[in-house]
């Protein structure tokens, strides 16, 4: 392409990421704002709303409560979901399309409609509403973008190497953790991404579906009732902080990793 | 591009490794005999907790709800027989109200899953062919940032900037180009701002890793050719990367549908959405699960016929153009 | 700096202590919240005082788990889908929505006679007829609401927002929000009719005719709202904005506006308006029904919470005596003048079954109109 659209281009992206940012730099300025409800002008500031949030317990609990289900549901849904990738690729049997129909069931349901339909269906498994139940059904909810994006990924498998693999003798097994699962490794780290994402942002399914503590979006939710105040738009700047810091770690972490097995 | 590992599992030279010591444990080879003993028996062992999952988690819960949508009340309550009926279907077909909220919102949708393919196709071409690739995952980090924050949250930033005494009004007053503020919020217009707010990623991640992985070589070999950009760009990137148009294209058409606090807070009198015609059957009233249930429903079969059809669409033009 | 590198082994094994950390008991121990002293209660952010929780679960040693929900609806899913063993013990329900509650055997009739502080309670909230159902009492009143007229001072005057009439004038055209179900109810009383629709429980004609009136004048006037809304914070947001300068709203909401100093008041207009009442509920089978008791005692017990828990809601106290405890300028936005007072009439929910299987459609018609 041309330098001009090459240009283009650069602005279209720059633009974008301004109109994703610029709210967000909105929200942090009216963390600091002396007032209980959000909003211009600001007439006079403050640091107390910051300060509150790291002194409030709660928050911070929530936070880490959060976390907690973000990573345990997404590491579920990534071992499911790359088993049904690898189930489905490359192979042709009776009933293939509609395992994938219902595989992708779950990303295509209204959320409200999906978290009381869970909800019905928790009691009739026998399972308690609270901290596994809103595991199961984030992780219910986040296999189809596994499958979709380690699907994706397992189509460009050269099939050679695991040929060769099993030439030498290897089993199934072998070759899926020593030549798959490599190469699907980027693939994976995406789609797990996505889902602590998908995860930490869910309000309707883990308000039906939690016990007496809130998640993060519950938590926000509730406090909305009295306003849309400066507090909560400090914990939202707090926590995007801490998640910035912790996902900055892991993309350095794993650029390192890297280095090293290329070395 | 692939990771290769630096030995190959076989290999009798080096130190006995991980997987070395474990293929030689003799437990290990005794079941993995049994279970990859044959092809057939491979299969059935790993298609098994696929299927069971997916019909467990995944169609579980729909089940329960069209079993729900057939019942003449639910949650059960005392006094009231619960016998199954087809009226909270009929109730939909019989009234044109819940039409307009429906129909609106399969436009709107259509609409607005090419407005952000139409956004998003200049920027995930830009991240996957002109930023280095040691920067890509940087560049597209920068862009999920605003996903870290709730929705509610998300939507209030947007609410303080759109609105009358918002910062645009202000910036646009402060510039001298108008005198009163433009009524921006409870529009068409700053739903859609919402809700391709929250979309835009699901369509930016397929669009990104289609592209990503068409070898730039291709587009040079076209202009060795003699082809000009927009040829190329049409014949040759387009055609490959629509895989991941159809993906992108499903996933926000489907979220569109279904969105719920964006619309609540974002729209006006006259963008009422399906969905919020839906959740007023499970929240406000709380008593008409049934028919929440049967909207849903239908709701959703409308939703995966539309995004089925395009699929098959999709699917015939790359077919076309593989040929 | 070697030393400083991970490798992969390290990074897994480090963030599995992370989440190992992560797991501490604290979250596993809630999950067996119900044997020994627990409490659990579903309400409304603001509608315990804080200090008051700290003082009862040092006194009784009862631990309190307090889950904050944010409408009404929701709590009868949640509760709807627990029965008949609900987790809950104590829920808050505003008096007009019992009856759904009731019918649905989700609630427990309250025993007064094992709450010695219920006389601290102003008998035109405990005493009336609303509260009564089936012969039973079926909640603590806690805090009362108003549907009211809310404006902001610097567009609009006292005088203008003594008559519903002004949320529909020209002059306040796109400028104006309502809330459309409790819309309807107060356009009825407007128009002379029973907005409870009790009057009409023998009268389904004329009841669909009222319907349709109030419904045919919402439609007309549909070019000219700004919007419908539904939560507390969407109107706060609407007047900070300067989206809206008049509008529908409960007085909450309104009175947290006035507590900031921002130029916004409300009024009851002369036509007059509907209330509520917030009660707290023991749900039916409730786990923990002795500890509820214990709790709801002691919350009545004296004035002073009344003030607290109005401070700390924006809402009207239920408790005798809580306005001497709360300040000047708390007392103006969470009270009314006398006159204004008098034309107010609560929410009554006999006649709910026939009011919204009309109302409902009716707003569905206006939205889709």
């Amino acid at each position: 392409m041309t330098r001009h659209t090459r240009i283009l281009m650069s602005c279209i992206y720059w633009a974008f990421a301004l109109y994703l940012l610029l709210p967000l730099a909105l929200m942090m300025l009216m963390g600091f704002k002396d007032a209980r409800f959000i909003g211009f002008p600001i007439t006079s500031w403050t640091l107390d709303w910051y300060i509150g949030v790291f002194a409030d317990r709660q928050v911070m609990f929530t936070f880490g409560y959060s976390t907690l289900i973000a990573i345990l549901s997404t590491a579920i849904a990534l071992v499911v979901g790359t088993w049904i990738a690898v189930t489905l690729t490359g192979r042709a049997f009776f009933g293939r399309a509609v395992i994938l129909g219902l595989t992708l069931l779950p990303a295509v349901i209204p959320g409200v409609i999906s978290a009381i339909a869970f909800r019905i269906y928790a009691r009739v498994l026998g399972i308690e509403p609270g901290m596994w139940a809103i595991i199961w059904s984030h992780a219910v909810h986040n296999v189809p973008f596994v499958v979709l994006v380690v699907m994706a990924r397992l189509s460009t498998l050269p099939r050679s190497q695991a040929e060769a693999a099993r030439d030498l003798g290897a089993d199934p097994l072998v070759v899926f953790f020593r030549i798959t699962m490599p190469y699907l490794t980027p693939a994976m780290i995406g789609a797990g991404v996505f889902c602590m994402l998908l995860s930490f942002d869910d309000f309707v399914r883990s308000y039906f579906l939690g016990g007496y503590d809130p998640t993060l979006p519950v938590l926000i939710f509730a406090k909305l009732r009295s306003g849309m105040s400066p507090e909560v738009n400090a914990i939202s700047t707090v926590v995007l902080v801490l998640t910035a810091v912790l996902g900055i770690w892991a993309e350095r972490s794993m650029r390192r990793i890297k280095k090293q097995a290329n070395r | 591009m692939p990771d290769l590992p630096p030995q190959s599992p076989a290999d009798p030279s080096g130190p006995p490794t991980f997987w070395g010591r474990l293929t030689a444990w003799s437990l290990y080879r005794a079941l993995t005999g049994l279970v990859f003993a044959s092809p057939r028996r491979q299969f059935w062992m790993l298609i098994l907790f696929p299927v069971i999952w997916v019909l467990v988690a995944h169609l579980g819960p729909i089940l329960q709800m069209m079993q729900v949508s057939f019942l003449s009340s639910y949650p059960p309550s005392a006094g009231k027989e619960v016998v199954l009926t087809t009226a909270n279907y009929s109730r939909f077909f019989g009234d044109s109200i819940f039409l307009v909220p429906f129909w609106r919102t399969m436009v709107f949708s259509v609409v607005l899953t090419l407005t952000t393919l139409v956004l998003m196709y200049p920027v995930a071409y830009f991240l996957a062919r002109h930023v280095r690739r040691d920067n890509q995952l940087l560049f597209l980090m920068l862009l999920l940032i605003p996903f870290w924050v709730g929705e509610i949250v998300r939507i209030y930033a947007v609410m303080i900037i759109l609105g009358n005494n918002g910062a645009l009004n202000l910036l646009l007053r402060w510039l001298g180009l108008i005198e009163r503020p433009i009524p921006f919020m409870y529009t068409n217009f700053s739903l859609s701002v919402g809700i391709v707010y929250l979309t835009a990623l699901y369509m930016l991640m397929p669009l990104y890793s289609a592209l990503e992985k068409i070898p730039a070589n291709y587009s040079e070999a076209a202009a060795d050719l003699g082809a000009g950009p927009w040829t190329r760009f049409f014949r040759v990137t387009l055609p490959l990367s629509l895989e991941g148009v159809g993906a992108g294209c499903t996933l926000v058409f489907l979220i569109a549908t279904g969105m719920y606090a964006t619309p609540v807070l974002l729209g006006g009198p006259n963008t009422t959405l399906f969905s919020q015609t839906i959740a007023g059957f499970f929240h406000v009233a709380g008593d008409q699960w049934p028919t929440g249930a049967a909207f849903s429903t239908i709701m959703l079969v409308t939703a995966l016929v539309v995004a089925g059809a395009f699929n098959r669409i999709i699917a015939l033009l790359s077919g076309r153009v593989a040929k | 700096m070697k030393d400083l590198v991970l490798n992969r082994r390290r990074l897994i094994a480090s963030a599995a202590a992370g989440a190992g950390l992560l797991a501490s008991p604290a979250y596993l121990r809630r999950a067996h919240a119900q044997t020994g002293g627990v409490l659990n209660i579903w309400t409304y952010n603001g509608f315990v005082p804080d200090d008051f929780l700290r003082q009862f679960q040092s006194d009784t040693g009862i631990r309190v788990n307090i889950r904050l929900v944010d409408d009404q609806g929701k709590q009868f899913n949640l509760l709807a889908a627990e029965a008949p063993n609900p987790t809950v013990d104590i829920l808050t329900v505003a008096g007009h929505r019992f009856l759904q509650f009731i019918d649905s055997d989700l609630l427990a009739p309250v025993d007064t006679d094992r709450l010695q502080n219920w006389g601290n309670i102003n008998p035109v909230f405990s005493e009336s007829d609303w509260a009564t159902i089936r012969d039973n009492k079926w909640g603590v009143p806690i805090l009362s609401g108003a549907e009211v007229l809310a404006y902001n001072t610097e567009f609009v005057t006292p005088e203008e927002a003594q008559t519903w009439d002004t949320l529909f004038a020209e002059k306040y055209s796109r400028r104006n929000a309502y809330i459309l179900q409790d819309m309807m109810s107060v356009l009825m009383l407007k128009m002379g009719y029973d907005g409870n629709m009790i009057a009409y429980q023998d009268d389904e004609a004329e009841a669909a005719r009222i319907v349709n009136e109030v419904r045919d004048f919402l439609i007309a006037h549909k070019p000219h709202v700004r919007n419908y809304y539904d939560g507390a914070a969407e109107i706060q947001q609407m007047f900070v904005n300067l989206d809206v300068e008049v509008a529908h709203a409960w007085n909450g909401p309104i009175a947290g506006l006035m507590n900031d100093g921002f130029p916004v008041a409300m009024a009851i207009p002369t036509e007059g308006t509907y209330g509520f009442v917030y009660t707290l509920n023991v749900a039916n089978n409730a786990p923990n029904a002795d500890n509820a008791y214990l709790f709801l005692d002691a919350l009545l017990s004296s004035p002073e919470i009344g003030a607290a828990l109005s401070r700390s809601s924006g809402f009207i106290s239920t408790y005798k005596d809580a306005a001497d405890h709360l300040s000047d300028l708390e007392r103006q936005s969470t009270s009314f003048p006398e006159e204004q007072l008098a034309r107010m009439q609560f929410f009554r929910a006999e006649a709910n079954d026939l009011k919204y299987s009309l109302v409902d459609p009716a707003v569905e018609q206006i939205k889709a109109a």
